[in-house]
């Protein structure tokens, strides 16, 4: 009937219209830049404009998945909590197209927030350290003879896949479980930050089934160099692939089947 | 009577073990206003929820215009405009975003239609300011203007009244009466407030612990001048009144009797009583409100 595009306008509409938003922007934003004036002023020895914004971009992505994660959790909850689920579900549209437009708006949101993140640290780098072309030597410190935006963009997009998509994933699917945005940003980033703890007291254990867990997985950045590592990048995609799947069948299964009486 | 364009046969809905709502029929037709009148926890939100989708059927069936909510929501939902509960809107945006929010999930809605419903509901001066600075009865109003929108051939209002002001009431009354008139559309409307529903409604119906107790046409004109109803006549001596016209059959109340007549009777007997040198102090048609009979039957419980 409808035009999806209008839910999605109307998801976008309802983020970027709360002040909220901006502030976190600012706040990472400023993150970045008082990060390069301490580097400065404290004479770092910061070989390259490369080196600064590798460091800057692992700082920056832990920020992108917290915004993502609190605006995941609150989209559905936010909904269920402020009571206007009743007004928005009573509209011609299905329910999974009205969840849909709803996920798609919070993986926009991530894109975005990646994009400013990229574009910031090259300018602001560029401006304290000089702009160069750079290698992938200079930005990690190892052999490589990769070409370096290629490099670059390969942790940027591996990154958004595991660690974002997935956070975000599953705090919607939070949100949409508990319908309470709390619970959900508190579980998820546990689970996030939890993450190495875990997966390094999981790989002491000698058991097979130690390979399928999430964390075991995550950390996609790794495969770019070569190396020796107990899996191979198809094998961690697709565990990660399974675990995304049954978060997004669990997510729509409860949305459609629950009773709204909030 | 046209064939009805919403139908609930047989709802029922448990939650649990409990029946909140059992086996409940109902007909509406284009064009009327209907009441939907239980006390608190009786089930007419519940009901509401159903109507609109928001809660599943354990039983029975729910049509609109001939579409089942259950198996063609979508089509079905078109023509419905609904406030459940309370009309809780997207508090960080104006009131003029928060309906082109709405306005965006049915195709044809123009920005003229926005204006337009923004005038009748009369908020022009405040719609650019946000939600959370509005108070309780503009918030009811920016609920009716979201309902309204997509110019519904169902309008499904829970206790619209609560929060608004006695013109606010007035307006919206002669409002819905309006669109039920003019525009064919059925207004269906609950409430606990039941001289509200007397002034509105065309019928209502009356539900307790989630059945359906009654169902009643409600006269919009008053009683016809032949009609016989019951007079109060205050006296001075209401036994000697009694025994005076006893070819009535009256029965004494506080302060005087009370007689089921006409109103060419009522005058003749008020010349009878003062003639036989009963003072009459006054007398005047005693009629049971839609809340004695409310009461009545549902016997005044309070919470179901
Ligand atoms: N989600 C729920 N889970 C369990 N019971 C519920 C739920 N929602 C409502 N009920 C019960 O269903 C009954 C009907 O509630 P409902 O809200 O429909 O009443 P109502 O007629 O709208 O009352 P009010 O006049 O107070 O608005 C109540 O007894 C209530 O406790
Ligand atoms: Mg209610």
């Amino acid at each position: 009937m409808g035009n999806f595009i209008d839910l999605l306008r109307n998801e976008n509409m309802k983020i970027y219209s709360r002040p909220r938003t901006w502030i976190m922007l600012g706040i990472m934003l400023v993150i970045m830049l008082a990060s390069d004036i301490i580097a400065v002023s404290v004479g770092a020895d910061t070989k390259s404009m490369w080196e600064a914004f590798m460091l800057q971009s692992i700082l920056g992505f832990n920020a992108v998945v917290i915004y993502s994660v609190v605006i995941a959790a609150d989209s559905v909850a936010g909904e269920f909590s402020a009571g206007t689920i009743k007004l928005l579900m009573i509209r011609p549209w299905s329910r999974s197209k009205i969840l849909l437009s709803k996920y798609i708006a919070i993986i926009g949101f991530a894109l975005f927030f990646f994009a400013a993140l990229f574009v910031w640290n090259y300018l602001l780098d560029g401006i304290f350290f000089g702009f160069s072309s750079g290698t992938v030597q200079e930005m990690i410190g190892e052999d490589s003879t990769k070409n370096i935006w290629n490099y670059m963009l390969s942790v940027y997009g591996l990154q958004l896949l595991a660690t974002t998509m997935m956070t975000i994933t599953l705090s919607f699917l939070l949100s949409t479980v508990f319908r309470s945005g709390g619970l959900s940003i508190g579980l998820s980033l546990l689970l996030m930050f939890m993450s190495g703890t875990l997966s390094g007291v999981l790989s002491m254990l000698d058991k097979p089934w130690v390979d399928y867990f999430w964390f075991m997985n995550e950390n996609l950045t790794q495969y770019l160099l070569p190396g020796d590592y107990d899996h191979t990048l198809g094998f961690s995609l697709g565990v990660l692939a399974v675990y995304y799947l049954v978060f997004i069948a669990v997510t729509w299964t409860v949305f459609n089947k629950r009773d709204i009486a909030s | 009577m046209s064939a009805p364009i919403v139908q609930l046969s047989n709802v029922t809905k448990r939650i649990g073990k409990r029946t909140i709502i059992d086996q409940l029929s109902l007909d509406l037709h284009a064009g009327e206003v209907y009441g939907f009148l239980g006390p608190n926890g009786s089930g007419k939100t519940t009901t509401i929820r159903m109507m609109v989708g928001l809660m599943k059927l354990s039983g029975g069936e729910i049509t609109i215009k001939g579409n089942s909510i259950q198996t063609s929501y979508e089509k079905a939902i078109r023509q419905v405009g609904a406030i459940v509960e309370n009309p809780e809107m997207y508090k960080y945006m104006s009131g003029y975003k928060n309906l082109i929010h709405f306005a965006r999930m049915v195709p044809g809605i123009t920005r003229q239609r926005i204006d337009e419903v923004v005038k009748l509901v009369g908020l022009q001066a405040r719609i650019h300011d946000k939600v959370k600075t509005y108070s309780l009865g503009m918030r009811q109003r920016l609920g009716v203007a979201q309902a309204i929108l997509h110019k519904p051939s169902l309008l499904i209002l829970d206790e619209p009244t609560n929060g608004l002001d006695p013109a606010g009431i007035r307006e919206l009354r002669d409002y819905l009466r309006k669109l039920a008139k003019d525009e064919g559309i059925t207004v269906f409307v609950s409430s606990h407030l039941l001289s509200e529903m007397e002034l509105m409604c065309d019928r209502v119906a009356i539900i307790q612990n989630g059945k359906l107790i009654d169902e009643r046409v409600i006269s919009q004109e008053g009683p016809a001048l032949d009609a016989v109803s019951r007079h109060r006549f205050e006296v001075d001596r209401p036994a000697d009144a009694l025994a005076l016209l006893k070819q009535h059959s009256g029965a004494i109340v506080q302060d005087g009797i009370e007689l089921d007549i006409d109103r060419e009777t009522a005058a003749w007997v008020n010349a009878q009583l003062v003639s036989a040198g009963i003072k009459v102090y006054g007398f005047r048609v005693h009629t049971k409100s839609l809340e004695d009979q409310f009461i009545e039957v549902t016997g005044g419980e309070t919470v179901g």
